[in-house]
């Protein structure tokens, strides 16, 4: 359920960060960044439990 | 070739964890066994499924595109909302919501509205009192498609109990959402004049000081350095930007806000407060004075002889790679900073959720093998997060052509072989049907590709042409060899051996390879598809036919070769027809 309130919380976001086409974030690059982002704090996470 | 055929409904154990040769079933889940979060999960894929072809011609200056940005802002913000507020409350609906069946006649009713929405999409606007009239018309068939899907997946009657049960949530939510839209987009005011908030919000201090920043540090690297602070214009003589109130810091500086907030919020009990409250400014900090060293690097590349390399790859990678280095600094680091550390004992942060409890039955459970041993997350993901950091690298590093391309393969290379002991454990047969898979793939993404027009033009062959022939021919194999090995492994590692699991259970290791839910199918199949942009469909579509080789015995070489023959048609079309924006 974290996992899921923290997708919606990006989802909720994500629909900002495509609304303007603008500098400092490409919202064409927002799907690889964010895989990238969630997957290495899934391996950050597991690695917690040994 | 080899096909280990195996009984019906058995399967060998191919996990990286060494299980025992329990009997594992395939568990079909009845939909009106569906919880509330399967519920929502299918909506928002309907949602998207219907909203994202249409998109192109329904919205247009009719607000269409405000009223769709509020909407996923606020439904993502109540749901978050809610369940803190009333966990309880969410639980229990969510286990009454399984007991009623979805209703087809509302999803019927849905097409209907959806049709009319259709219809008045087609019918053009102007200023007349007509045309008011049909675009409130367009609205009340749009927001009414909406509310009958919902009512499909759940009772209304539900839906209200838990909005009442939640109290002001909606209130909080819906305001947030709003003000969110109103601070991000540009509003027409009706009298020809246009509210821009970037500027009428007045940025400008903060501007001011990114300016100053970035001023400061050219004067480390530049001896002559331009900065007229009335156009905001910063560089050298032979090469200078404008330092816009949008690329001032603000979108990383926001980004990372909702990151610790949600971070700091959702593992809470692994924090002392208020003390952990301070990471959530330093954590902004850091990515603002991030945002300064980005815009002096892209500066100092231009300077360096390299302006398409500045305002190309790195302008828009640079954003990107320093938030999410700065977000996994934040989770890193405060993992070891005792100062901010609750004294209680860390919860399991990724304990099974809502995904595993909404099944119908549990899986055969295998002995579970300790974590101490090995981490099977990273084995499973690393290859494809190497993919991913590699690929941002190389495209900041490039302007239109991406040169740097063997990065991806190198780096998927690495960390294939650092975990080559764990992928050993793996079954690596495959059988007809896999080959069977991947041609398959590759006549619907040829298809897909001429049915939905044309694509932007690639950049590669001229690219190519630009290169002497051992540089053209080095990288043409390294691309050929990461689309046919390093490619296909790594996300059939992650989407189907890791994610199809995971998304059922946190102990994803103590499921059988064959084990899925409908509604861990479609999620990373699509989530497959979404990473493939504008063929976001034929990779759906991709993800899907994968997944259905990689389950039936459960090994993850057929999906590896179904993905390894996909990609060899793929590149020898790129190669012999030249064809450069299929890749």
């Amino acid at each position: 359920m974290k996992l899921l309130g923290m997708a919606l919380m990006f989802v909720g976001v994500a629909s900002f960060a495509s609304a303007v086409s603008v500098p400092e974030i490409d919202p064409g690059s927002a799907g690889s960044a964010v895989a990238l982002l969630s997957g290495a704090l899934l391996v950050i996470r597991s690695s917690r439990k040994k | 070739m080899r096909d280990t055929e195996q009984k019906p409904g058995v399967s060998r154990d191919n996990g990286l964890q060494s299980t025992s040769s329990s009997n594992y079933h395939f568990i079909h889940i009845h939909h009106s066994s569906l919880g509330l979060t399967h519920r929502l999960i299918l909506f928002v894929l309907l949602f998207a499924a219907e909203w994202i072809p249409i998109t192109h011609f329904v919205h247009k200056g009719r607000g269409g595109g405000s009223f769709l940005y509020i909407a996923v802002a606020f439904s993502s913000l109540f749901m978050a909302i809610a369940y803190f507020r009333s966990k309880d409350s969410f639980q229990r609906i969510s286990s009454q919501v399984k007991k009623t069946p979805i209703r087809w006649s509302f999803f019927a009713y849905h097409l209907v509205a959806l049709a009319a929405f259709l219809g008045f999409s087609s019918i053009p606007t102007g200023s007349n009192p007509l045309s008011y009239a049909i675009t409130a018309l367009w609205y009340a068939a749009g927001v009414l498609a909406i509310v009958l899907a919902a009512c499909a997946f759940v009772p209304a009657v539900l839906v209200l109990e838990f909005v009442r049960t939640t109290g002001y949530a909606w209130v909080y939510a819906l305001v947030a959402a709003i003000v969110a839209w109103r601070v991000t987009i540009y509003a027409s005011l009706g009298n020809g004049a246009v509210w821009n908030p970037a500027i009428d919000l007045s940025w400008k201090p903060a501007t001011d000081l990114t300016f100053t920043l970035v001023k400061g540090l050219l004067h480390l690297f530049l001896t002559q350095v331009v900065a007229d602070r009335a156009t905001m214009t910063i560089g050298s003589p032979k090469f200078n930007v404008i330092v816009s109130p949008w690329c001032a810091g603000f979108e990383g500086t926001a980004l990372m806000l909702v990151f610790s907030v949600a971070w700091v919020g959702y593992f809470r009990r692994e924090f002392r407060f208020p003390h952990a409250l301070l990471l959530i400014p330093a954590g902004m900090l850091v990515v603002w004075l991030s945002n300064a060293l980005r815009i002096t690097a892209l500066i100092l590349i231009g300077v360096a002889g390299a302006p398409n390399v500045a305002v190309g790859g790195f302008h828009s990678q640079a954003g990107w790679i320093a938030f999410n280095c700065v977000a996994l600094g934040f989770a890193v680091v405060t993992r070891h900073m005792p100062w901010f550390a609750s004294n209680r004992v860390a919860p399991d942060m990724f304990a099974p959720d809502v995904f595993a409890s909404s099944v119908s039955s549990q899986p055969a459970q295998a002995p579970l093998s300790t974590h101490a041993v090995h981490n099977a997350t990273a084995a499973y993901l690393t290859p494809f997060l190497a993919i991913l950091a590699a690929a941002m690298i190389s495209r900041a590093a490039s302007g239109s052509f991406e040169w740097l391309y063997p990065l991806r393969f190198v780096a998927a290379a690495a960390v294939l072989w650092f975990f080559r002991s764990e992928y050993s454990k793996l079954d690596w047969h495959f059988g007809w049907y896999s080959v069977l898979a991947g041609f398959s793939v590759f006549g619907i993404w040829l298809g897909l590709d001429v049915m939905t027009g044309t694509h932007a033009p690639s950049a590669i062959g001229a690219g190519l042409a630009s290169l002497p022939s051992p540089g053209r021919i080095a990288w043409i194999v390294f691309r050929t060899a990461a689309a046919v090995v390093t490619v296909p492994i790594a996300e059939e590692l992650a989407f189907r051996g890791f994610l199809i699991r995971r998304l059922s259970s946190a102990d994803f290791e103590s499921l059988s390879p064959r084990y899925y839910t409908y509604v861990a199918l479609l999620v990373s199949s699509v989530a497959f598809g979404l990473l493939h942009g504008e063929r976001w469909l034929a990779g759906t579509a991709a993800g899907l036919i994968y997944a259905a080789a990689f389950l039936r015995r459960g090994r993850i070489g057929d999906a590896v070769v179904a993905h390894g023959i996909t990609n060899a048609l793929l590149a020898a079309t790129v190669l012999t027809a030249g064809k450069w924006d299929l890749w």
